[in-house]
């Protein structure tokens, strides 16, 4: 055990360590959030003990399946794309804004935020996020934390610790690599694990980011990591990248998206697609809300909350009278031409970090690498059909 | 409670005077009763609150005595019919202003040709007014409108004194009784006939889609130069700013890069189905 | 004879483009026409015998529900053809047409015009372009103006 850990560093905990890195995470006033195993699934919620964690489970995972299996190994973190992702943290589905007194000369607002008043948003642990998820918190910084309306969601975000973990496993249907979001974390981490299973040995290659991070290290019993241990950790990660369940093109989505307005197979996936939703509630970058304005019978004392809204409901588009976006080809591709394309004029990135839950959570099995390999192929033989016709003419 | 934590909240405003325009529209004019909301340029709109109700995106019309607002508002669902039935004395709330201006001082020298359709003149007023308080700075300032008949012309009050203040104002009507002495026919057919000087002219276009794009059409026809056409493109508003996703347009979130949007990049989304 | 010289008619918006010939021969079928406010140009029903160019002023044409309430179809102004009937059988006015304000117009006799287009195709086809432009225009704007762009009610509220 060493105290001079300085963000850049790199130790080696056993997983025995674990319970002292709870200890002291609780010592330091977190409450941790991780995995577990709840409901057929492996979800994120409170953690109030070490043995909360999901060791030995892995997933198996399809379009539209999701199914819990028991690994041969311990590993803690040898699954991927839960139901759900930090956003719910970060972003609440339901969320009062303020609440107001009405009377006869008008109204007066009693109480603006939620009803912890005047305290300090709670500090969060996010124990296990996963590289694609670590991207995903960022855009969401981006999309909800810069500007000047939502200062809630930066009082909650300065709150949070992030413990990542790398990938060296990754999912059926994941494609972190060819988002260029994972399998290693990128920088943004208070601490970074890397698991490592092997027979009887179990232990996390630990990368410190922060002060933040190398202070609740403090206490824990590690030791430095050496050449052999590293490399291993490394990779594996670096091996993970080659293992990935699927591909989307590396570049060009912005342009493809653009480009396939008039796609025919929007109509397709139209075809499959139930509209339900799911997708934008899994997927851990959306962040449309709706608000509503709510009034007790009294109608004395009015409330405004908001909740998660999908582009794919009906009424996401209303307008005078009826919704723009009526039929689910339209509703589909705005929500892949949002993620994949416009998400970049508006926000500067792209919007999908290739974490394969919506692929998994779609109840059709809707696949977007497969839809937009699909549009891929449509605009190639577009552009070959122009090139053609101009050369005819 | 932390300064920090709050989340964007309705201004209160009292509704000091009620002009009803026509069956189903009514303009307001409101003044602060805290704090005012920040100074406003024409196109902007703010989210108009009825208190226990809902909230809406409303243009802003003008600007009334005391920092106050002018708002026009059309009954169309619950939140508009409470807001329409505010009389006097009532208070309710306003988030704002939120989004783009129609940029008048960029026309100075220009023709400045004002062009709108039903209500749409309603984010076109406050333009109009602002060149008209500078009317120096601006060569032929015309507005046409169109309404659906004499009757649902909003404004019409004020038509006489906008053309006393320099303006060359023509009004055309779907339908009309005799009596009527104006013209009877779409407000495109007025354009040929206001004869600006196509190259020197800054157009803001302001009404029902189809409207919007069908003005365009003919401006350009005339050799009206495409970066010097504006229009104002409405979707659904929640936030008012740019977080809740639904103004979407394509590329842009209308409460931050519209409502004021330009002709070349308008039009080709304005073309798209059911985007 | 009548007055109108081919270089008057050239001015007019609705000739633009038109051949001196052409002109010439309209020009001798033609006389200036000023009216008051309040004239009565055709009453629906009557036999087309005329056509105007309006050069200055405010013509509507309108049409009488019962109860006596004209209802206003359409207004036109300089640069406008006022009459469209004589074009075509059975050459009878559907409208009638006021001038709403003092309005001079070329006044043509639209029989006379009829029968030199017969001996003369050139001028027929220029007319035709002509008056089928007028009558594109004026269909479109009225089936714009049929969209009720303006109206308050759903389906049909010309937005996106």
């Amino acid at each position: 055990m060493d105290n001079a850990i300085e963000p850049g560093s790199v130790r080696l905990m056993e997983a025995s360590a674990l319970e002292a890195l709870f200890t002291s995470l609780d010592g330091a006033g977190y409450r941790v959030i991780g995995p577990t195993v709840r409901d057929g699934a492996i979800v994120l919620a409170e953690l109030t003990a070490v043995g909360d964690l999901p060791f030995g489970w892995g997933v198996q995972l399809e379009p539209g399946g999701y199914r819990l299996r028991r690994r041969d190994d311990t590993a803690a973190f040898g699954h991927s794309a839960g139901p759900g992702s930090w956003k719910q943290f970060l972003h609440p589905p339901r969320e009062k804004l303020w609440s107001a007194r009405l009377a006869e000369g008008g109204f007066e607002i009693e109480q603006a935020g939620s009803d912890s008043g005047p305290d300090p948003e709670p500090r969060l642990a996010f124990f296990g996020v996963r590289p694609c998820d670590l991207r995903a918190i960022q855009i969401q910084d981006q999309v909800l934390g810069s500007g000047s309306g939502n200062s809630r969601y930066a009082a909650r975000r300065a709150a949070v610790l992030i413990v990542a973990v790398n990938c060296t496993e990754p999912g059926e249907t994941c494609f972190c690599a060819s988002m260029g979001t994972g399998p290693e974390a990128g920088p943004g981490y208070d601490l970074a694990l890397t698991e490592l299973v092997s027979g009887e040995r179990h232990g996390f290659l630990v990368d410190v980011g922060t002060e933040a991070g190398a202070s609740v290290l403090a206490g824990v019993p590690l030791t430095r990591a050496d050449a052999a241990v590293t490399d291993r950790a490394r990779s594996a990660v670096a091996d993970a990248s080659q293992q990935m369940g699927r591909t989307m093109p590396a570049a060009g989505l912005h342009e493809l998206m653009a480009e396939s307005t008039d796609a025919a197979r929007w109509d397709d996936v139209a075809s499959r697609c139930l509209t339900c939703g799911n997708c934008t509630l899994a997927c851990p970058t959306c962040f449309c809300t709706t608000v509503e304005d709510l009034t007790d019978l009294t109608g004395d004392h009015a409330e405004r909350w908001q909740h998660w809204a999908s582009c794919f409901d009906l009424d996401f588009s209303y307008l005078h009278g009826g919704p723009v976006r009526a039929s689910a080809s339209s509703r589909y591709r705005q929500w892949l031409t949002h993620k994949l394309g416009t998400w970049h004029d508006q926000f500067g990135s792209s919007g999908c970090v290739g974490c394969g839950r919506c692929i998994v959570w779609c109840p059709v099995g809707i696949d977007i690498t497969e839809e937009v390999a699909a549009l891929e192929a449509e605009a190639q033989g577009r552009k070959a059909q122009d090139a053609e016709t101009q050369g005819d003419a | 409670m932390s300064q920090a934590t709050a989340p964007a909240l309705p201004a209160r405003y009292q509704v000091v005077e009620r002009q009803e325009e026509t069956h189903d529209t009514v303009t307001l004019c409101l003044r602060p009763v805290d704090q005012p909301i920040p100074e406003y340029r024409p196109g902007q709109f703010t989210m108009l609150y009825a208190p226990g109700i809902g909230e809406v995106p409303i243009s802003i019309s003008g600007t009334g005595p005391d920092l106050g607002l002018v708002q026009t508002i059309r009954a169309v669902g619950a939140v508009t019919r409470a807001l329409c039935a505010c009389t006097p004395g009532r208070m309710i709330g306003v988030r704002g202003p939120y989004g783009t201006d129609w940029n008048v001082a960029s026309a100075a020298g220009d023709d400045l040709l004002i062009v709108a359709g039903g209500i749409g003149l309603a984010p076109l007023r406050g333009a109009l007014l602002a060149a008209l308080g500078h009317r120096e700075l601006y060569r032929r300032v015309v507005v046409l409108a169109g309404a659906r008949s004499p009757e649902e012309l909003v404004f019409a009050r004020e038509l006489d004194r906008w053309h006393r203040d320099g303006a060359e104002v023509a009004v055309t009507v779907d339908q009309a009784a005799a009596g009527w002495t104006g013209h009877v026919g779409v407000v495109t057919q007025l354009i040929g006939r206001a004869d600006v000087d196509s190259a020197r002219t800054t157009a803001l276009i302001c009404g029902p889609e189809v409207m919007m794009r069908l003005t365009a059409r003919e401006l350009r026809a005339l050799g009206v130069p495409a970066a010097r056409i504006r229009v104002s493109v409405e979707r659904n508003m929640r936030c008012g700013v740019a977080e809740c996703g639904h103004c979407q347009l394509g590329p842009l979130l209308l409460c931050r890069d519209g409502p004021v949007i330009g002709y070349e990049v308008a039009m080709p989304l304005l073309a798209i189905r059911e985007l | 004879m009548s007055g109108v010289t081919p270089a008057d008619l050239a001015g007019h918006a609705f000739l633009r483009g038109m051949a001196d010939g052409d002109l010439a021969v309209l020009s001798r079928l033609c006389w200036v026409a000023p009216v008051r406010r309040g004239h009565l140009f055709f009453t629906e029903g009557d036999a087309a015998h005329r056509f105007w160019l309006i050069c200055s002023g405010h013509v509507a044409l309108d049409l009488t529900a019962p109860g006596g309430r004209e209802l206003i179809v359409e207004t036109l102004g300089q640069g406008d053809l006022l009459g469209l009937s004589w074009f075509v059988p059975p050459y009878q006015w559907q409208f009638s047409a006021t001038a709403v304000h003092d309005t001079t117009t070329f006044e043509f006799n639209a029989d006379a015009v009829r029968a030199a287009c017969e001996s003369e195709a050139g001028l027929g086809y220029e007319l035709l372009q002509r008056v089928m432009a007028a009558a594109l225009s004026r269909l479109q704007a009225t089936r714009v103006r049929m969209l009720d762009l303006y109206g308050a009610s759903g389906a049909v509220r010309g937005g996106p």
